[in-house]
């Protein structure tokens, strides 16, 4: 993930370079070093500076890397013409590269040829069975035809191996929320929180899970969690303060009757969360508040 | 003895400048030569598997506390297993990690191909300097030493009543061999082959030991106690929300 500081020196820079002032190599070199995902920009600013041909022999041997990231951002435009003359160009310099290789086969995948992308894939991993964008890949090729079980069954297998991949592990997760399927999902989720403990939104996504599960334990939990985004987070995150709503008023439903009380959990959560949802609101959408309020006295109500 | 001798500036001008000059340029010359001949090592499955299983068991470790005991056990439980778990090193397969670099013929053939290129240069300049630069006073090191030095640092000196502060060009050698690697780095970037200091001391703790890295990351897992951390988090969370609500 990437950091706030660099997150604003990456937008900072791309405002500079969308109101004409230089430093557009600067911007694609930043991009390419944080893996974001802005392909429109870079394959706009980038295309830019390989026409000149004055600023690209500027750039000496990073002209190719260049060439690379214009040709992935490219794809991800569908402009799969300026794909294939960067592709082309990369193939002339180093005719025999597993790299390249595996940019014509992402041109197959773009293209929408499945059978040779996959036929290509697997032929480049054969010579190297530790590439690891290969492996995704496939996972992409098997989701993009619907093949849901096959994309869950590749990914399975890359994670036996790599399994330090926060990415794969989030993807797998999101993969088993669209499937519903929600303990498998949970599990992902907490390998996330393992590894990156601070990031709020793992907290947020695993409480949503256990709420979607349901039963007075998981509910419980789930709570706990909300209570940790909101203090990872500030108190900011209104999805996790109305997940303390929700939870509290769920627990009370089913603990009504039985006299299973939470020891660690504070009365007064539920009415501070949403004390301040009606803030938040306030400040930012006065003219929902009316129905924010009625929606938070029928939780409470029913509690 | 505490009288000064008066070195010739020549000796600066003849021996101390060329020797840092020479040892700057063959430092600079091995580099492009490792670079020629280094070759693309294709990276062992179990070796890579191992590194990961050890970052995910580190990362179970670190931030036990925030996932729900049951979690928490089930994924020791994966991990330490006495059958199949991932941590577990059956006791005869330990391998002796010396046997295992000397029976793969490429790292071998790596291994033997670094300590060349680090081996030969080195004994080759020394060869020359105590060839070409013995026999006399180089350098006066500023700071008082005891007499141990003297067979050190004076190998061409007979005279045993020379202050042990005069050096031979020997030690002029030494201090740029150890020195040079600050100046090696600011012209050669961050990874270069020259760092002798630094490879000595890497063979020394014998290399990639996945045997010993699993059974310790092992123990450090059977000793965990989870202490679940989150029912603080609502408190927290309750203090944060006051403070803001207020």
């Amino acid at each position: 993930m990437v950091t706030k500081t660099e997150e604003s020196q990456l937008n900072k820079l791309e405002n500079q370079v969308d109101n004409g002032g230089g430093g557009a190599w600067e911007y694609l070199c930043l991009a390419r070093k944080l893996k974001v995902r802005r392909s429109d920009k870079v394959l706009k600013y980038g295309l830019s500076i390989l026409n000149d041909s004055r600023k690209r022999s500027s750039l000496g041997s990073d002209e190719w890397t260049l060439y690379e990231q214009v040709a992935v951002a490219a794809m991800d435009c569908h402009a799969l013409d300026v794909a294939k003359d960067c592709i082309n160009a990369l193939q002339k310099k180093f005719p025999e590269s597993k790299r390249v290789g595996r940019l014509e086969a992402m041109l197959l995948e773009a293209k929408g040829s499945w059978e040779d992308a996959e036929a290509a894939y697997s032929s480049l991993l054969e010579e190297n069975p530790f590439d690891q964008v290969i492996h995704k890949r496939r996972v992409a090729i098997a989701k993009a035809q619907g093949n849901i079980s096959v994309a869950i069954e590749w990914l399975n297998k890359y994670l036996e191996i790599f399994m330090a991949d926060h990415d794969a592990w989030r993807e797998l997760a999101e993969i088993y929320v669209s499937l519903q399927m929600y303990k498998q999902a949970a599990f992902c989720y907490e390998e996330l929180i393992l590894s990156q403990p601070t990031v709020p939104l793992h907290h947020l996504a695993y409480a949503d899970v256990l709420y979607t599960l349901g039963g007075l334990e998981n509910l419980q939990t789930a709570k706990k969690y909300y209570s940790s985004t909101i203090d990872l987070s500030g108190g900011k995150n209104n999805r996790a303060l109305f997940g303390i709503c929700l939870c509290s008023s769920a627990i009370s439903q089913l603990a009504r009757g039985r006299n299973r009380e939470d020891k660690d959990s504070s009365p007064d959560l539920p009415s501070l969360a949403s004390a301040a949802l009606e803030k938040e609101y306030k400040l930012q959408a006065s003219d929902k508040l009316s129905v924010l309020t009625s929606t938070l006295k029928c939780l409470r109500v029913s509690s | 003895m505490a009288e000064d001798l008066v070195l010739d500036t020549a000796i600066r001008d003849w021996v101390l400048i060329p020797l840092s000059i020479v040892m700057v340029l063959i430092g600079v010359l091995r580099y492009f030569v490792s670079k020629l001949m280094r070759s693309t090592q294709v990276p062992d499955g179990k070796i890579v598997k191992e590194g990961q299983v050890i970052v995910r068991a580190r990362n179970l470790r670190a931030a036990a506390n925030f996932i729900p005991p049951k979690s928490f056990r089930a994924r020791r439980a994966y991990f330490s297993n006495e059958e199949n778990g991932l941590l577990h090193v059956p006791k005869g397969q330990a391998q002796n990690p010396q046997a295992q670099m000397f029976s793969d013929p490429n790292m071998a053939m790596d291994m033997m191909k670094k300590n060349l290129s680090m081996i030969i240069p080195q004994t080759l300049t020394f060869a020359w300097v105590n060839f070409f630069f013995s026999g006399f006073v180089a350098a006066k090191i500023p700071f008082p030493l005891t007499q141990r030095f003297r067979s050190m640092l004076q190998n061409g000196i007979d005279l045993s009543t020379v202050d042990v502060s005069y050096v031979s060009s020997r030690s002029w050698y030494f201090l740029n061999l150890f020195g040079l690697r600050g100046l090696f780095s600011l012209i050669l970037g961050e990874d270069n082959a020259t760092d002798d200091a630094q490879r000595m001391m890497q063979m020394s703790g014998f290399g990639f030991d996945p045997t010993k890295n699993l059974g310790a990351e092992k123990d450090g897992l059977d000793i965990v106690q989870h202490e679940w951390a989150l029912p603080k988090f609502e408190q927290r969370a309750e203090a944060v929300l006051r403070k803001l609500v207020s």
